[in-house]
């Protein structure tokens, strides 16, 4: 069964030495998302990259970080200034996507 | 050169003793197939039959070894079928030709080059990006499931995929997909699909078939350039 509508992307681009509250900030973006409600969030590491300060991201625990979460626009409009007042440094991009979910039960 | 999609396919049942001027019928319809450029053609013996004669032919009693049937076949383009059929028609004097429709899925090739023609030249410019998530620990028909749509797209002929694994994240059923102990990890996994609205249509109804449950986002993207398409031999390689 599948469900179609349109949604958002966000991605949230930063590094993985990034901390929140002494505790690294994806962990800490994941967890306000669920506070939040919003769908899902998923992150993952680069190998190596550089962002907005020109330094190469290579180092261990300096990796780039990219989360990705697809929910309504309505949804991420709530969670972006969270976002932003979360992240030091990184880059915040949306675009739009069309979603389609799939539940088959397990026969 | 054979390539994938509708051809024919010819069977041509002889004797085995069949004259042909001065030699096997067999080996001359072989021949012929070869200096005329057939992409490969099989001879087979049987083990027993019959045909028209209505003889009983088999290998289990030395008497009756004479005469075993032979089959030969090849798969062609029509037009190229089109081309041999007369040739072929008058030199079976006695036997049976058969053709059929078939559908060719795969032509793997390891020496000779395949058409110089690239896989995918013609993607350019406007695209479909499509994500597709699911859990690290899922399965279809006991492999993974990430593994198992990679394939297929790879039988779809789909321009491409990469499989990406997340370190952290949660999705719609709302458990933590994290590295846990050596055996009992379910990190989240994305793969990134770039292709056509149309083709990427059809990945979604075969993944939606093996997907238990999984989400799928479609973005508009433009494909600045394609790098280079593969070889003729790198594409035979990763088929191997």
């Amino acid at each position: 069964m599948r469900t179609v509508k349109n949604a958002k992307l966000l991605r949230l681009h930063f590094s993985e030495g990034d901390r929140f509250n002494g505790r690294p900030l994806y962990e800490a973006v994941v967890d306000r998302c669920r506070e939040l409600r919003i769908a899902g969030a998923t992150v993952f590491r680069g190998l190596e990259g550089y962002g907005e300060t020109a330094e190469m991201h290579k180092h261990r625990n300096d990796k780039p970080i990219v989360v990705t979460i697809v929910d309504t626009e309505d949804n991420l409009a709530r969670l972006i200034p969270e976002m932003e007042a979360m992240m030091d440094t990184g880059m915040i991009a949306t675009s739009d996507v069309e979603a389609i979910r799939i539940e088959n039960p397990a026969a | 050169m054979l390539e994938k999609g509708a051809a024919k396919k010819v069977t041509i049942f002889v004797n085995e003793d069949t004259q042909h001027r001065f030699g096997p019928l067999t080996d001359a319809i072989l021949t012929f197939l070869l200096h005329k450029g057939v992409s490969g053609a099989t001879a087979t013996r049987a083990m027993a039959g019959f045909g028209a004669h209505h003889v009983m032919h088999t290998t289990k009693i030395e008497v009756l070894t004479e005469h075993l049937p032979v089959r030969i076949e090849f798969i062609e383009s029509a037009e190229k079928v089109d081309e041999l059929m007369p040739a072929l028609y008058d030199m079976v004097s006695d036997g049976v030709i058969e053709m059929q429709d078939t559908h060719v899925v795969k032509v793997a090739n390891k020496e000779r080059p395949a058409p110089p023609k690239a896989p995918h030249a013609e993607l350019r410019g406007a695209a479909r990006l499509m994500r597709i998530y699911m859990g690290e620990s899922d399965k279809w028909e006991g492999e993974p499931l990430y593994d198992a749509i990679v394939k297929r797209l790879r039988l779809m002929d789909i321009a491409g995929a990469t499989v990406y694994r997340g370190i952290l994240g949660y999705g719609v059923k709302g458990h933590t997909h994290k590295g846990g102990g050596l055996f009992s990890r379910d990190l989240p996994i994305m793969i990134s699909v770039v292709d056509n609205e149309e083709r990427l249509r059809a990945a979604i109804d075969v993944i939606e078939s093996m997907m238990q449950d999984g989400l799928i986002v479609l973005s508009d993207v433009d494909v600045i350039r394609l790098v280079r398409s593969r070889s003729p031999e790198e594409v035979s390689n990763a088929n191997s």
